[in-house]
């Protein structure tokens, strides 16, 4: 039997295939967030008034619901992602990628509880009997406040993505299967998620850190899915780790 | 066969030692579960009725924080199950065993976490001075709204990973050699139902019928796991080959 119908059997995945499925899954992640939070938490939300954000959400439920939906798939995927890049990048540094694949799956957890706040506001504006304890007045306030631990916890988890970055970008460095350059990219993206280690900082600085993590997602993206990674080298990479 | 190897294999628990294990966990699971749900929520927990929510709660404190100590130990238990099965699955798919995993330890830290909110109502209806500043009808009120959000926590999150977890261990039990197909077909519906969480309206007008396929699926593989444990002898053959086959790839 020759190798090639061997690895065909192989319950293995390529590495070449792995890094094209991990790029839809990390692409996949990407438009859903954006989605998301642009298109759903950004138009419903209005930033310091709880009238209008409720009357909003109340209006708008069912795009109120797809939001929290697409946020849920958002972190289904970005965990795909995580468990994949893991395998691909154990040839370069085994505890490494164990070390990235820990951080990262620590934010997914972090950012996935956090929308629970994101849906509590569907409930508390829901006009339930026993919440009329409370004024209308207060009830959006709680749902606005709610709204706030939801971000809240989401730029928590943006500094464990901030180191997942960094230690990704630096096995990518290692690697002899990707260009070096998108290393670099997802070490500056890295290190620009890490001003979120002071909130206020992290949104003053926003509108140039989150341009720039994309680029790096955007180029390790387009890389994946167009070239995948480069076959030999990391087989012989990972032949090279194991000796 | 070398004695090295020979060692390995008895310092390695047996296969069908593992799957039986893992089916005692998935039994502690389930019967823990279910005797929260109904011998402790919903005896205590009256939907929309804050008051008698509050009187339940404290008339019943120590059934209450018995709902908690069991919500914790079947957490923990299917932590186990998942680290357990992981292993077992490995062979299969070592990349989509782990996405598996993952899914799983996200659907049980965000429901323990939520395990938070379960005791926050006997916080807010505990007498405390500093509480007086609110009504005792908004912390009774505030007592709910803290099951509710446990509940949220454990339905609209948890059991839609739950749900991605039960469906890729239906795939990985259809792409075994060591599992009856059946299973796969029972646990990928199972996991399925349990994803459609994501739209609550969909899941209402589904209710109760949403819950037949994971019950069937999840009771099904648990018994077969604690009875016929996994065909121990294919197990290893397919282990074996996924090893041979990763030395051909990296010679």
């Amino acid at each position: 039997m020759n190798t090639d119908v061997m690895i065909e059997r192989s319950a293995e995945t390529s590495p070449r295939l792995m890094a094209r499925i991990a790029g839809v899954f990390y692409l996949l992640t990407i438009m859903t967030g954006i989605f998301a939070q642009g298109f759903v938490s950004g138009r419903l939300v209005v930033d310091g008034d709880a009238a209008a954000t409720a009357t909003n959400i109340l209006t708008h439920q069912d795009l109120f619901q797809l939001g929290f939906a697409v946020y849920l798939i958002e972190m289904a995927c970005q965990i795909a992602t995580t468990a994949l890049f893991y395998d691909l990048l154990k040839p370069p540094g085994r505890s490494v990628s164990l070390l990235a694949a820990f951080l990262g799956f620590a934010g997914c957890i972090i950012k996935t509880f956090s929308r629970l706040f994101f849906i509590a506001p569907l409930f508390i504006l829901g006009g339930a009997h026993y919440l009329t304890a409370f004024s209308a007045e207060q009830l959006q306030a709680l749902a606005l406040l709610f709204l706030k631990v939801n971000d809240h916890g989401a730029a928590i988890a943006l500094v464990f993505f901030g180191f997942y970055a960094l230690l990704t970008g630096y096995l990518i460095l290692r690697s002899t299967f990707l260009p070096r350059a998108l290393g670099v990219l997802a070490i500056l993206g890295g290190l620009g998620w890490l001003s979120f280690l002071y909130q206020p900082l992290g949104y003053r600085l926003f509108l140039f850190i989150a341009p720039l993590g994309l680029l790096g997602a955007a180029a390790l993206i387009l890389w994946l899915l167009v070239f995948g990674v480069n076959e030999q080298r990391w087989r012989e990479q990972a032949s090279a780790a194991r000796q | 066969m070398s004695t090295a190897v020979l060692m390995e294999r008895i310092a390695e628990t047996s296969p069908r030692l593992q799957a039986r294990i893992a089916g005692i966990f998935y039994l502690l699971t389930i019967l823990t579960r279910m005797f929260v749900e109904i011998m402790v929520r919903n005896r205590l927990v009256v939907s929309d009725n804050a008051a008698a929510t509050a009187t339940n709660i404290l008339a019943h404190e120590s059934l209450f924080q018995l709902g908690f100590a069991l919500d914790i130990l079947a957490f923990a238990s299917y932590v186990a199950l998942t680290a357990l099965l992981y292993e077992l699955f490995k062979p299969v798919h070592r990349s989509l065993s782990l996405v598996a995993a993952f899914f799983s330890l996200v659907a049980s830290v965000v429901q323990a976490i939520s395990s938070l909110f379960h005791l926050a109502p006997l916080v807010v209806l505990g007498h405390s001075r500093y509480l007086n500043v609110f009504t005792v009808e908004q912390l009774q009120a505030l007592a709910l709204v803290f099951l509710k959000l446990r509940a949220a926590a454990y339905h609209n999150i948890g059991l839609v990973f739950f749900g991605l977890y039960l469906l890729l261990v239906g795939i990985l039990i259809l792409r075994s050699t060591f599992l009856p197909r059946i299973l796969g077909v029972l646990m990928a519906l199972a996991g399925l139902s349990y994803v459609l969480f994501l739209s609550p309206p969909l899941v209402r007008s589904l209710q109760p019928y949403i819950l037949i396929f994971p019950a069937i699926g999840q009771i099904s593989l648990t018994l077969w796991l604690l009875v016929m444990g996994v065909n121990a002898q294919r197990w290893k053959l397919q282990a074996s080959t996924a090893g041979e086959l990763r030395f051909v790839m990296h010679p």
